[in-house]
Protein backbone atom coordinates (compact mmCIF):
# COMPACT_ATOMS: atom_id res chain seq x y z
CA UNK A 1 0.00 0.00 0.00
CA UNK A 2 1.01 3.54 -0.47
CA UNK A 3 2.66 5.14 2.40
CA UNK A 4 0.56 7.55 4.10
CA UNK A 5 3.12 10.40 3.56
CA UNK A 6 2.97 10.01 -0.34
CA UNK A 7 0.51 13.21 -0.61
CA UNK A 8 3.02 15.28 1.11
CA UNK A 9 6.27 13.78 -0.92
CA UNK A 10 4.21 15.13 -4.17
CA UNK A 11 3.18 18.75 -3.13
CA UNK A 12 7.45 18.54 -1.93
CA UNK A 13 8.22 17.32 -5.58
CA UNK A 14 5.59 20.18 -6.81
CA UNK A 15 7.65 23.13 -4.82
CA UNK A 16 3.84 23.49 -3.12
CA UNK A 17 5.45 23.33 0.86
CA UNK A 18 6.89 25.46 2.76
CA UNK A 19 10.52 25.13 4.39
CA UNK A 20 9.26 23.47 7.58
CA UNK A 21 7.51 20.76 5.91
CA UNK A 22 10.14 20.46 2.91
CA UNK A 23 12.58 19.53 5.83
CA UNK A 24 10.16 17.08 7.70
CA UNK A 25 9.49 15.44 3.46
CA UNK A 26 13.33 15.54 3.50
CA UNK A 27 14.04 13.88 6.41
CA UNK A 28 10.63 11.08 5.78
CA UNK A 29 12.26 10.07 2.58
CA UNK A 30 15.47 9.34 4.03
CA UNK A 31 14.25 6.24 5.55
CA UNK A 32 11.25 5.52 3.78
CA UNK A 33 12.49 3.79 1.31
CA UNK A 34 8.55 4.03 -0.93
CA UNK A 35 9.04 7.66 -0.57
CA UNK A 36 12.48 7.65 -2.18
CA UNK A 37 11.01 5.23 -4.99
CA UNK A 38 7.94 8.10 -5.51
CA UNK A 39 10.79 10.63 -5.88
CA UNK A 40 11.83 9.26 -8.62
CA UNK A 41 9.08 8.05 -10.19
CA UNK A 42 7.60 11.51 -9.91
CA UNK A 43 11.28 13.19 -11.57
CA UNK A 44 10.66 10.21 -14.56
CA UNK A 45 7.38 11.13 -15.24
CA UNK A 46 7.68 14.97 -15.30
CA UNK A 47 11.32 14.09 -17.62
CA UNK A 48 8.95 12.23 -20.24
CA UNK A 49 5.81 14.23 -20.08
CA UNK A 50 8.22 17.56 -20.46
CA UNK A 51 10.02 16.54 -23.41
CA UNK A 52 7.38 14.39 -25.59
CA UNK A 53 4.15 16.54 -24.99
CA UNK A 54 4.09 19.08 -27.56
CA UNK A 55 3.60 22.65 -27.36
CA UNK A 56 2.31 23.85 -29.91
CA UNK A 57 2.05 27.86 -30.70
CA UNK A 58 -1.02 29.65 -31.45
CA UNK A 59 -1.50 29.87 -35.22
CA UNK A 60 -0.71 33.48 -36.87
CA UNK A 61 -4.08 33.63 -37.72
CA UNK A 62 -6.01 33.35 -34.51
CA UNK A 63 -3.97 35.79 -33.26
CA UNK A 64 -4.96 37.84 -35.86
CA UNK A 65 -8.67 37.22 -35.93
CA UNK A 66 -8.65 37.54 -32.06
CA UNK A 67 -7.26 41.49 -32.38
CA UNK A 68 -9.96 42.06 -34.79
CA UNK A 69 -12.33 40.78 -32.60
CA UNK A 70 -11.31 43.03 -29.90
CA UNK A 71 -11.07 45.76 -32.69
CA UNK A 72 -14.97 44.99 -33.79
CA UNK A 73 -16.21 44.73 -30.11
CA UNK A 74 -14.31 48.37 -29.03
CA UNK A 75 -15.96 49.94 -32.12
CA UNK A 76 -19.39 49.22 -30.82
CA UNK A 77 -19.20 50.44 -26.98
CA UNK A 78 -17.01 53.41 -28.34
CA UNK A 79 -20.17 54.09 -30.62
CA UNK A 80 -22.72 53.84 -27.86
CA UNK A 81 -21.22 56.76 -25.76
CA UNK A 82 -18.92 58.50 -28.32
CA UNK A 83 -21.02 62.16 -26.92
CA UNK A 84 -19.44 61.84 -23.41
CA UNK A 85 -15.78 60.60 -24.65
CA UNK A 86 -15.60 63.66 -26.84
CA UNK A 87 -17.53 66.33 -24.88
CA UNK A 88 -14.36 65.43 -21.48
CA UNK A 89 -11.74 65.19 -24.36
CA UNK A 90 -10.13 68.34 -23.76
CA UNK A 91 -10.30 69.03 -20.12
CA UNK A 92 -9.51 65.45 -19.03
CA UNK A 93 -6.67 65.62 -21.71
CA UNK A 94 -5.45 68.82 -19.65
CA UNK A 95 -5.82 66.71 -16.57
CA UNK A 96 -4.21 63.88 -17.49
CA UNK A 97 -1.38 65.68 -18.66
CA UNK A 98 -1.12 67.87 -14.71
CA UNK A 99 -1.59 64.13 -13.68
CA UNK A 100 1.65 62.72 -15.87
CA UNK A 101 3.76 65.52 -14.85
CA UNK A 102 3.23 65.21 -10.74
CA UNK A 103 3.25 61.61 -10.94
CA UNK A 104 6.81 61.65 -13.28
CA UNK A 105 8.07 64.22 -10.99
CA UNK A 106 6.85 61.55 -7.93
CA UNK A 107 8.41 58.41 -9.75
CA UNK A 108 11.66 60.58 -9.81
CA UNK A 109 11.69 60.89 -6.59
CA UNK A 110 10.78 57.18 -5.12
CA UNK A 111 13.38 55.72 -7.53
CA UNK A 112 15.64 58.01 -5.98
CA UNK A 113 15.10 57.49 -2.89
CA UNK A 114 15.46 53.67 -3.72
CA UNK A 115 18.77 54.13 -5.47
CA UNK A 116 20.55 55.85 -2.62
CA UNK A 117 18.75 53.14 -0.14
CA UNK A 118 20.08 50.49 -2.29
CA UNK A 119 23.65 51.74 -2.52
CA UNK A 120 24.20 52.51 0.79
CA UNK A 121 23.25 48.78 1.71
CA UNK A 122 23.43 46.34 -1.36
CA UNK A 123 24.24 43.59 1.47
CA UNK A 124 20.99 43.85 2.51
CA UNK A 125 19.61 42.68 -0.77
CA UNK A 126 22.04 39.78 -0.27
CA UNK A 127 20.45 38.77 3.07
CA UNK A 128 17.26 39.03 1.82
CA UNK A 129 17.93 37.19 -1.27
CA UNK A 130 19.67 34.41 0.92
CA UNK A 131 16.66 34.18 3.02
CA UNK A 132 14.37 33.58 0.31
CA UNK A 133 16.56 31.04 -1.42
CA UNK A 134 16.87 29.32 1.85
CA UNK A 135 12.90 28.89 1.90
CA UNK A 136 12.88 26.85 -1.19
CA UNK A 137 12.60 23.39 -1.32
CA UNK A 138 15.93 21.51 -0.41
CA UNK A 139 18.03 24.68 0.49
CA UNK A 140 17.49 25.19 4.01
CA UNK A 141 19.61 23.83 5.49
CA UNK A 142 23.48 21.98 4.86
CA UNK A 143 22.94 20.14 8.11
CA UNK A 144 19.79 19.60 10.27
CA UNK A 145 20.28 19.33 14.05
CA UNK A 146 18.23 20.95 17.05
CA UNK A 147 21.92 20.08 18.82
CA UNK A 148 24.03 23.34 19.00
CA UNK A 149 27.24 20.77 19.60
CA UNK A 150 26.53 19.30 16.35
CA UNK A 151 25.92 22.84 14.40
CA UNK A 152 28.40 24.89 15.85
CA UNK A 153 31.25 22.67 14.78
CA UNK A 154 29.73 21.91 11.43
CA UNK A 155 30.71 25.28 10.72
CA UNK A 156 34.50 25.41 11.28
CA UNK A 157 34.60 23.78 7.98
CA UNK A 158 32.00 25.19 6.18
CA UNK A 159 31.92 29.13 7.01
CA UNK A 160 34.38 31.45 7.64
CA UNK A 161 33.26 32.11 11.21
CA UNK A 162 31.89 30.52 14.05
CA UNK A 163 29.07 31.83 14.73
CA UNK A 164 26.97 31.70 18.45
CA UNK A 165 24.04 29.04 18.61
CA UNK A 166 22.27 28.34 20.89
CA UNK A 167 18.75 25.57 21.05
CA UNK A 168 15.95 28.66 22.42
CA UNK A 169 13.64 25.99 22.07
CA UNK A 170 12.14 26.54 25.78
CA UNK A 171 11.90 30.16 24.70
CA UNK A 172 9.71 29.17 21.52
CA UNK A 173 12.56 29.49 19.19
CA UNK A 174 14.07 25.93 18.52
CA UNK A 175 17.13 25.82 16.39
CA UNK A 176 16.69 23.70 12.96
CA UNK A 177 20.35 23.55 11.67
CA UNK A 178 22.94 25.31 9.73
CA UNK A 179 23.83 26.28 6.48
CA UNK A 180 26.95 28.13 4.50
CA UNK A 181 26.01 30.86 2.36
CA UNK A 182 28.37 33.24 -0.02
CA UNK A 183 28.32 36.91 -0.45
CA UNK A 184 29.96 40.21 0.45
CA UNK A 185 33.11 38.11 -0.95
CA UNK A 186 33.17 35.25 2.17
CA UNK A 187 31.60 32.14 3.53
CA UNK A 188 29.11 32.89 5.89
CA UNK A 189 27.32 31.58 8.35
CA UNK A 190 23.05 30.62 8.73
CA UNK A 191 22.11 29.45 11.79
CA UNK A 192 18.22 28.90 11.18
CA UNK A 193 15.41 29.23 13.91
CA UNK A 194 11.75 28.20 13.56
CA UNK A 195 9.10 30.18 15.44
CA UNK A 196 5.80 29.32 15.26
CA UNK A 197 5.57 28.65 11.43
CA UNK A 198 7.82 31.26 10.10
CA UNK A 199 11.82 30.72 9.56
CA UNK A 200 14.13 32.74 10.96
CA UNK A 201 17.27 32.64 9.47
CA UNK A 202 20.43 34.20 11.25
CA UNK A 203 23.69 35.56 9.36
CA UNK A 204 27.21 35.75 10.56
CA UNK A 205 30.04 37.28 9.31
CA UNK A 206 33.64 39.01 9.86
CA UNK A 207 32.53 42.24 10.03
CA UNK A 208 33.73 44.73 7.43
CA UNK A 209 34.04 48.64 7.61
CA UNK A 210 30.42 50.20 6.43
CA UNK A 211 27.87 49.54 9.16
CA UNK A 212 24.69 48.33 8.57
CA UNK A 213 21.26 49.45 9.94
CA UNK A 214 20.13 48.57 12.43
CA UNK A 215 16.31 47.64 11.49
CA UNK A 216 15.63 47.56 8.01
CA UNK A 217 12.29 46.04 5.87
CA UNK A 218 12.17 44.57 2.54
CA UNK A 219 9.90 43.26 0.41
CA UNK A 220 7.88 41.99 3.68
CA UNK A 221 10.68 41.09 5.65
CA UNK A 222 11.94 42.38 8.43
CA UNK A 223 15.61 42.28 8.91
CA UNK A 224 17.67 43.39 12.58
CA UNK A 225 21.31 43.71 12.51
CA UNK A 226 23.60 43.56 15.31
CA UNK A 227 27.68 43.70 15.70
CA UNK A 228 29.05 41.47 18.52
CA UNK A 229 32.58 41.47 18.69
CA UNK A 230 34.22 40.61 15.24
CA UNK A 231 31.06 39.32 13.87
CA UNK A 232 28.59 41.28 12.07
CA UNK A 233 25.32 39.47 12.56
CA UNK A 234 21.65 39.51 10.61
CA UNK A 235 18.25 38.11 11.79
CA UNK A 236 15.68 37.77 8.81
CA UNK A 237 12.55 36.75 8.62
CA UNK A 238 8.27 37.32 8.08
CA UNK A 239 7.49 36.79 11.52
CA UNK A 240 6.56 40.50 12.84
CA UNK A 241 9.09 43.27 14.40
CA UNK A 242 8.29 41.88 18.06
CA UNK A 243 9.09 38.06 17.57
CA UNK A 244 12.38 38.36 15.63
CA UNK A 245 13.68 41.49 18.34
CA UNK A 246 12.83 38.75 21.09
CA UNK A 247 15.56 36.23 18.92
CA UNK A 248 17.76 39.03 18.79
CA UNK A 249 17.98 39.84 22.24
CA UNK A 250 18.62 36.32 23.31
CA UNK A 251 21.19 35.87 20.58
CA UNK A 252 23.01 39.27 21.87
CA UNK A 253 22.58 37.97 25.61
CA UNK A 254 24.01 34.65 24.72
CA UNK A 255 26.59 36.46 22.91
CA UNK A 256 27.66 38.83 25.16
CA UNK A 257 27.79 35.94 27.82
CA UNK A 258 30.04 34.06 25.88
CA UNK A 259 32.23 37.02 25.14
CA UNK A 260 34.10 36.83 28.36
CA UNK A 261 35.69 33.93 27.98
CA UNK A 262 36.82 34.54 24.63
CA UNK A 263 38.58 37.46 25.55
CA UNK A 264 40.19 35.82 28.48
CA UNK A 265 40.89 33.36 26.08
CA UNK A 266 42.99 35.29 24.15
CA UNK A 267 44.69 37.33 26.43
CA UNK A 268 46.94 34.11 27.28
CA UNK B 1 -10.11 52.57 -24.13
CA UNK B 2 -6.99 53.01 -25.48
CA UNK B 3 -5.19 52.15 -22.04
CA UNK B 4 -7.84 48.75 -21.09
CA UNK B 5 -6.44 47.52 -24.60
CA UNK B 6 -3.02 47.93 -24.12
CA UNK B 7 -3.41 46.46 -20.68
CA UNK B 8 -5.07 43.42 -21.84
CA UNK B 9 -2.40 42.85 -25.01
CA UNK B 10 0.02 43.58 -22.01
CA UNK B 11 -1.47 41.08 -19.76
CA UNK B 12 -3.83 38.16 -21.41
CA UNK B 13 -2.66 38.09 -25.10
CA UNK B 14 0.84 36.67 -23.70
CA UNK B 15 -0.96 33.68 -22.51
CA UNK B 16 -2.46 32.96 -26.32
CA UNK B 17 -0.45 30.36 -27.21
CA UNK B 18 -1.29 28.59 -23.64
CA UNK B 19 -4.49 29.08 -24.00
CA UNK B 20 -4.28 27.30 -27.89
CA UNK B 21 -2.35 24.18 -26.28
CA UNK B 22 -4.81 23.86 -22.84
CA UNK B 23 -8.40 23.96 -25.66
CA UNK B 24 -6.53 21.88 -27.91
CA UNK B 25 -6.60 19.32 -25.12
CA UNK B 26 -9.83 20.28 -24.34
CA UNK B 27 -11.73 20.10 -27.18
CA UNK B 28 -9.75 17.25 -29.07
CA UNK B 29 -10.66 18.07 -32.61
CA UNK B 30 -10.78 21.29 -34.46
CA UNK B 31 -12.71 24.15 -32.92
CA UNK B 32 -9.76 24.74 -30.64
CA UNK B 33 -9.32 28.30 -32.61
CA UNK B 34 -13.25 28.29 -32.23
CA UNK B 35 -13.49 27.56 -28.31
CA UNK B 36 -10.25 30.14 -27.65
CA UNK B 37 -11.70 32.86 -29.79
CA UNK B 38 -15.06 33.02 -27.84
CA UNK B 39 -12.43 32.78 -24.67
CA UNK B 40 -10.58 36.10 -25.86
CA UNK B 41 -14.23 37.85 -26.42
CA UNK B 42 -15.35 36.73 -23.25
CA UNK B 43 -12.36 37.80 -21.49
CA UNK B 44 -11.64 41.10 -23.00
CA UNK B 45 -15.28 41.80 -21.67
CA UNK B 46 -15.46 40.70 -18.51
CA UNK B 47 -11.55 42.58 -18.17
CA UNK B 48 -12.84 46.10 -16.03
CA UNK B 49 -14.13 43.10 -13.80
CA UNK B 50 -10.90 41.89 -12.92
CA UNK B 51 -8.95 43.07 -10.20
CA UNK B 52 -5.26 42.25 -9.89
CA UNK B 53 -5.18 38.75 -9.37
CA UNK B 54 -3.61 35.61 -11.65
CA UNK B 55 -4.48 36.32 -15.22
CA UNK B 56 -3.78 32.72 -16.85
CA UNK B 57 -5.31 31.18 -14.43
CA UNK B 58 -8.45 33.73 -15.06
CA UNK B 59 -8.00 33.22 -18.78
CA UNK B 60 -8.05 28.81 -18.38
CA UNK B 61 -11.30 29.36 -15.99
CA UNK B 62 -12.91 31.17 -19.22
CA UNK B 63 -11.37 28.77 -21.66
CA UNK B 64 -12.60 25.72 -19.81
CA UNK B 65 -16.31 27.58 -18.91
CA UNK B 66 -16.96 28.04 -22.79
CA UNK B 67 -15.44 24.53 -23.44
CA UNK B 68 -18.46 23.13 -21.00
CA UNK B 69 -20.75 25.60 -22.04
CA UNK B 70 -21.00 24.56 -25.33
CA UNK B 71 -20.58 21.31 -24.33
CA UNK B 72 -24.04 21.28 -23.09
CA UNK B 73 -25.05 23.51 -25.27
CA UNK B 74 -24.31 20.38 -27.89
CA UNK B 75 -22.76 23.10 -30.40
CA UNK B 76 -19.56 20.76 -30.53
CA UNK B 77 -20.51 17.74 -32.27
CA UNK B 78 -17.24 15.73 -32.10
CA UNK B 79 -16.52 16.14 -28.44
CA UNK B 80 -18.92 14.33 -27.00
CA UNK B 81 -17.28 11.44 -26.43
CA UNK B 82 -13.51 12.31 -26.18
CA UNK B 83 -11.84 9.49 -26.08
CA UNK B 84 -13.18 8.13 -29.11
CA UNK B 85 -12.58 11.86 -30.87
CA UNK B 86 -9.94 11.50 -33.39
CA UNK B 87 -6.45 12.74 -31.64
CA UNK B 88 -5.62 16.59 -32.72
CA UNK B 89 -3.38 16.89 -35.90
CA UNK B 90 0.34 16.08 -35.06
CA UNK B 91 2.64 18.83 -35.20
CA UNK B 92 5.22 18.56 -38.21
CA UNK B 93 8.66 18.22 -36.39
CA UNK B 94 11.42 19.42 -38.83
CA UNK B 95 13.62 16.12 -39.60
CA UNK B 96 16.95 16.92 -39.66
CA UNK B 97 18.72 16.03 -42.94
CA UNK B 98 20.03 12.89 -42.72
CA UNK B 99 18.13 11.12 -39.91
CA UNK B 100 17.92 7.38 -39.84
CA UNK B 101 14.14 7.48 -40.95
CA UNK B 102 13.80 4.54 -38.56
CA UNK B 103 14.40 6.43 -35.70
CA UNK B 104 12.16 9.48 -36.54
CA UNK B 105 9.31 6.82 -37.04
CA UNK B 106 10.23 5.71 -33.61
CA UNK B 107 10.40 8.65 -31.76
CA UNK B 108 6.84 10.05 -33.65
CA UNK B 109 5.29 6.06 -32.67
CA UNK B 110 6.24 7.50 -28.92
CA UNK B 111 4.94 10.79 -28.84
CA UNK B 112 1.47 9.26 -30.49
CA UNK B 113 1.49 6.71 -27.93
CA UNK B 114 2.11 8.95 -24.87
CA UNK B 115 -0.43 11.31 -26.72
CA UNK B 116 -2.51 7.88 -26.15
CA UNK B 117 -2.04 7.22 -23.11
CA UNK B 118 -2.94 10.20 -21.44
CA UNK B 119 -5.94 10.40 -23.39
CA UNK B 120 -7.06 7.55 -22.07
CA UNK B 121 -6.90 9.19 -18.53
CA UNK B 122 -10.55 10.39 -17.14
CA UNK B 123 -11.26 14.37 -18.01
CA UNK B 124 -10.64 15.30 -14.56
CA UNK B 125 -7.56 13.68 -14.16
CA UNK B 126 -6.02 14.64 -17.47
CA UNK B 127 -6.44 18.23 -16.88
CA UNK B 128 -5.17 18.46 -13.44
CA UNK B 129 -1.94 16.67 -15.02
CA UNK B 130 -1.77 19.20 -18.02
CA UNK B 131 -2.34 22.28 -16.01
CA UNK B 132 0.79 20.98 -14.18
CA UNK B 133 3.12 19.60 -16.00
CA UNK B 134 2.95 21.78 -19.20
CA UNK B 135 1.66 24.43 -17.80
CA UNK B 136 3.68 24.64 -15.01
CA UNK B 137 0.92 25.91 -12.93
CA UNK B 138 0.35 26.11 -8.55
CA UNK B 139 -2.20 23.96 -7.10
CA UNK B 140 -4.31 27.21 -6.15
CA UNK B 141 -3.95 27.99 -9.56
CA UNK B 142 -5.46 24.40 -10.68
CA UNK B 143 -7.91 24.84 -8.27
CA UNK B 144 -8.95 28.00 -9.01
CA UNK B 145 -9.21 26.81 -12.96
CA UNK B 146 -10.76 23.34 -12.22
CA UNK B 147 -13.56 24.63 -9.23
CA UNK B 148 -12.40 21.70 -7.04
CA UNK B 149 -10.76 22.00 -3.42
CA UNK B 150 -7.00 22.09 -3.72
CA UNK B 151 -7.23 18.57 -1.44
CA UNK B 152 -9.35 17.41 -4.61
CA UNK B 153 -6.52 18.64 -7.18
CA UNK B 154 -3.72 17.02 -5.44
CA UNK B 155 -5.21 13.62 -5.45
CA UNK B 156 -5.93 14.06 -8.87
CA UNK B 157 -3.11 14.85 -9.69
CA UNK B 158 -1.50 11.21 -7.74
CA UNK B 159 -3.81 9.46 -9.58
CA UNK B 160 -3.33 10.88 -12.78
CA UNK B 161 0.64 10.63 -12.52
CA UNK B 162 0.31 6.85 -11.22
CA UNK B 163 -2.49 5.85 -13.78
CA UNK B 164 0.48 7.23 -16.15
CA UNK B 165 3.45 5.37 -14.62
CA UNK B 166 1.01 1.87 -14.99
CA UNK B 167 0.47 2.32 -18.36
CA UNK B 168 3.88 3.01 -19.31
CA UNK B 169 4.92 -0.28 -17.93
CA UNK B 170 2.58 -1.95 -19.67
CA UNK B 171 3.63 -0.74 -22.93
CA UNK B 172 7.14 -1.21 -21.72
CA UNK B 173 6.52 -4.91 -20.68
CA UNK B 174 3.98 -6.10 -23.05
CA UNK B 175 3.03 -3.60 -25.60
CA UNK B 176 3.08 -3.40 -29.45
CA UNK B 177 6.68 -2.30 -29.32
CA UNK B 178 8.05 -5.98 -27.09
CA UNK B 179 5.56 -7.49 -30.33
CA UNK B 180 7.36 -6.10 -33.35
Amino acid sequence: MQCAEALRVQAYFDGEVDALTALEVERHAGHCGECRELLEQLTATRARLRQELEFPQAPAALRASIRRLLDEDRGASAAEGPGRVRSQGRPALKWLGALLAGGAALAAAVLLFFRVSAATDPLLDDLLSAHVRSLMPLHLTDVVSTDRHTVKPWFAGHADVSPVVVDFNEQGYPLVGGRADYFDGQRVAAVVYRHGTHIINVFAWAAGGHALPEFSSRSGYHIVCWKLGNLQYCAISDTGWDELQALTRLLRAAGSADQPRLDRYLDK
Amino acid sequence: MQDKRARFEASVLPHLDAAYRFARWLSRSGDAEDLVQEAFLRAWRGFEGLRGGDVKAWLFTIVRNCHATALQQGQRRAVLSLRDAPLPAMRTHSEPAGDDPESVATAEEERRSLRSVIAALPDEHREVLLLREMEDMSYREIAQVTQVPIGTVMSRLARARAALRGKWLEQASGGPRAVR
